[in-house]
């Protein structure tokens, strides 16, 4: 019997914005000035919030921090197009999706300094604590898309996570459920083409992760990760799909990740000056910055007018989580079980 | 192919049809403790692909894997100790059912965990590479265990570090009484493959030939080419999962429907009609392999215990 195609498939990429900062009006999605405008000032004020971050570290006031430098149009581009009533299940590269969703910023500097109750999110934002394990977050949205069909609540849950993730078992189990269950859930991996020192062409053999999304039944979407429209109207396609209920989405945002993994890495010894650079000049600031030049939206006395606002968001934020009360050592041993075991009450005497 | 593997082909699924029929009935006697899973209806997947394969290959199956193990040659006798928990066992007794084992035949194993083997043969195929050998590794498993996440790492891996293992799922339909459709999204099963950029194909598992052939295909491109595969291989178990499984979840028309497929009736008349065997030898061959069987019962029951020392043996190395 002769062979026969029974399914081939197509990775659609949407680019709208490219790094000249020209866009492609057929495709640019409706957004006023002033949202262009506020797009702008979280991405200034999430590089800010980083830059200071990495400060903080060097100086020995937060612990161990994962830069979000490079891939703020990602977060920021996505979060813009949640609503208060959604929810999402985070990875640990997210602050530009905190930021943007309104996240107390002293909160954030609190929980990279290493008290957990930086992540106690306010009662009106359904954002879930950081997740360090890599990908298990994604069964977790998984569940909760399940709850909210069972609900029949009109929601989506994002999800996001890193290229790595991608390989574990953990994706595939959770893309497997979303597929079957068509459950209201966007998947967003921001492919920063490094998952710590193993480059993305040895993380898999496929070439795009977004035909991954092929094997579960539903639509796989590559972007440009730098290109703060391309991840708007995808994304909120992808979500206003999902609330529809008509079935999850798998979104892969090409970026990349513009510093080390994290403070405690140093990416110059495995990955080459002229990849970086060659990366600077897909910056996704500036190619919005060029953009809203043309458009007659940014003057340098705008730019430094919200490089000074950031900076005063920022100082702020970091006196504010300074003078918070540290935790008490005892807190470890209180908050594992809803009452502690027989080992931590004898470990709590010790101590 | 020559006439007489066909016969030996033919022999080996009448031997797994007729020992798993002898087993049924010696856990229905109380012979046999714990868990037990027929492979009944199965037969031409274990038999078609192990023959497309070298002594030296690997072979790594799940819990339903009696029928590997006789396809790979180990002695009836001694899995059927297995079965009865005797000391002669293939696995000291100890293992059971699901843990038949043979390292002399390069067969791996009957593990229990669902997808729990699949890695495990994936680390064998990294270890025929990195050793510069050109083994093969079969690697068995049900639709069920598609859909854990260890399938995911394996085929990724697999396909990144070019690695010649071929995945075998045995798609019998029910991952115990879950439907496969109710448990897997997602296009043809086979073309999963596709999310790892490996050949993935379809067979009629119910064609030992078919299976042998394509099975074979892959054998060559793993072996010459490190290329791993995923085969979907559709079959069918006539039995429950398990034999405390009534099977309440399909039906009777469906069961007899099936039964129409049975790859040792329709391989016998394609025998017949091609004048390779005659009913005389048909017979001829019922009687040898129930004389097999039969002594495979007998040598089970004659055989002792393990001994309880046996317990602290065996665990680690």
């Amino acid at each position: 019997m002769p062979e026969k195609i029974l399914e081939s498939f197509e990775i659609r990429r949407l680019e709208i914005l490219d790094p000249k900062g020209e866009v492609d009006e057929s495709l640019m999605p409706s957004l006023s000035a002033d949202e262009i405008k506020k797009m702008y000032e979280l991405l200034i004020l999430s590089r800010t919030f980083d830059q200071r971050a990495i400060d903080l570290q060097r100086e020995g006031r937060l612990g161990t921090y994962a830069s979000i430098l490079g891939q703020e149009a990602t977060q920021v581009g996505s979060a813009f197009t949640i609503k208060k009533s959604d929810w999402i299940f985070p990875s640990f590269r997210e602050m530009g999706v905190y930021m943007t969703l309104g996240y107390p910023i002293h909160q954030l500097y609190q929980y990279w300094a290493g008290d957990e109750r930086g992540l106690k999110a306010p009662k009106d934002l359904n954002i879930f604590p950081i997740c360090v394990p890599i990908g298990t977050q994604m069964l977790h949205a998984a569940g909760a898309a399940m709850a909210a069909k069972y609900k029949r609540d009109p929601i989506a849950v994002i999800t996001y996570f890193g290229d790595g993730a991608t390989s574990e078992g953990d994706f595939h189990e959770a893309f497997n459920m979303a597929g079957v269950f068509k459950l209201p859930v966007v998947f967003i991996c921001q492919n920063n083409h490094w998952a710590i020192s193993l480059p993305r062409e040895r993380q898999t053999a496929a070439k795009t992760l977004a035909q991954k999304a092929y094997a579960y039944g539903f639509e796989g979407i590559q972007l440009d990760g730098n290109d703060i429209f391309a991840v708007y109207k995808g994304t909120k396609d992808a979500i206003e799909k999902a609330r529809r209920g008509e079935g999850p989405v798998f979104i892969e945002c090409v970026t990349y990740r513009m510093s080390s993994h994290t403070t405690a890495d140093d990416a110059t010894r495995y990955r080459s000056k002229e990849e970086v650079e060659m990366w600077k000049l897909k910056d996704p600031i500036l190619r919005l910055k060029l953009f809203m030049e043309r458009k007659g939206l940014w003057t340098e006395p705008y730019q430094k007018e919200i490089e000074e606002r950031s900076r005063q968001i920022i100082d702020e934020a970091v006196k504010v989580a300074e003078s918070v009360e540290p935790p008490h050592p005892e807190d470890m041993f209180t908050y594992t079980y809803a009452k502690p075991t027989f080992r931590q009450l004898k470990q709590m005497e010790d101590f | 192919m020559d006439s007489e593997k066909l016969i030996e082909m033919y022999r080996q699924m009448l031997l797994i049809r007729r020992f798993e029929e002898k087993a049924a009935e010696m856990y229905m006697m109380g012979k046999i403790g714990g868990f037990c899973h027929l492979y009944i209806g199965q037969e031409a997947v274990a038999v078609g692909a192990i023959a497309a394969i070298r002594k030296d290959d690997y072979v790594i199956a799940s819990y339903r894997e009696h029928g590997h193990a006789l396809a790979v040659g180990t002695e009836p006798r001694r899995i059927m100790a297995e079965l009865f928990g005797k000391a002669t066992g293939i696995s000291r007794g100890k293992g059971g059912s699901m843990h038949i084992f043979d390292a002399e035949r390069n067969f791996l194993g009957g593990h229990a965990i669902v997808g729990g083997h699949i890695p495990l043969a994936t680390g064998v195929g990294f270890a025929i590479n990195y050793e510069g050998k050109d083994q093969v590794v079969l690697c068995f498993f049900g639709d069920g265990a598609v859909n854990t996440g260890v399938f995911h790492e394996s085929l990724n891996l697999a396909s990144l570090w070019k690695l010649p293992v071929i995945y075998i799922c045995e798609n019998n339909f029910y991952g115990m009484g879950t439907a496969v459709t109710r448990a897997m999204a997602g296009p043809e099963m086979y073309l999963k493959a596709k999310a790892y950029d490996i050949p993935g194909e379809l067979v009629d598992g119910m064609n030992v030939l078919e299976v042998w052939e394509k099975v074979g295909k892959a054998v060559e491109r793993a072996r010459h080419e490190k290329i791993p595969t995923f085969l979907e291989v559709r079959t069918y178990r006539f039995r429950g999962h398990s034999m405390s499984d009534p099977a309440l979840y399909r039906t009777k028309e469906e069961v007899n429907e099936q039964r129409k497929r049975d790859p040792i009736v329709t391989f016998k008349q394609k025998l017949i009609a091609e004048g390779i065997l005659s009913e005389e030898k048909f017979e001829e061959m019922e009687k040898e392999i129930k004389a097999i069987v039969d002594e495979a019962v007998e040598f089970a029951e004659k055989s002792p215990e393990p001994p309880e020392e046996w317990l602290y043996e065996d665990v680690y190395a």
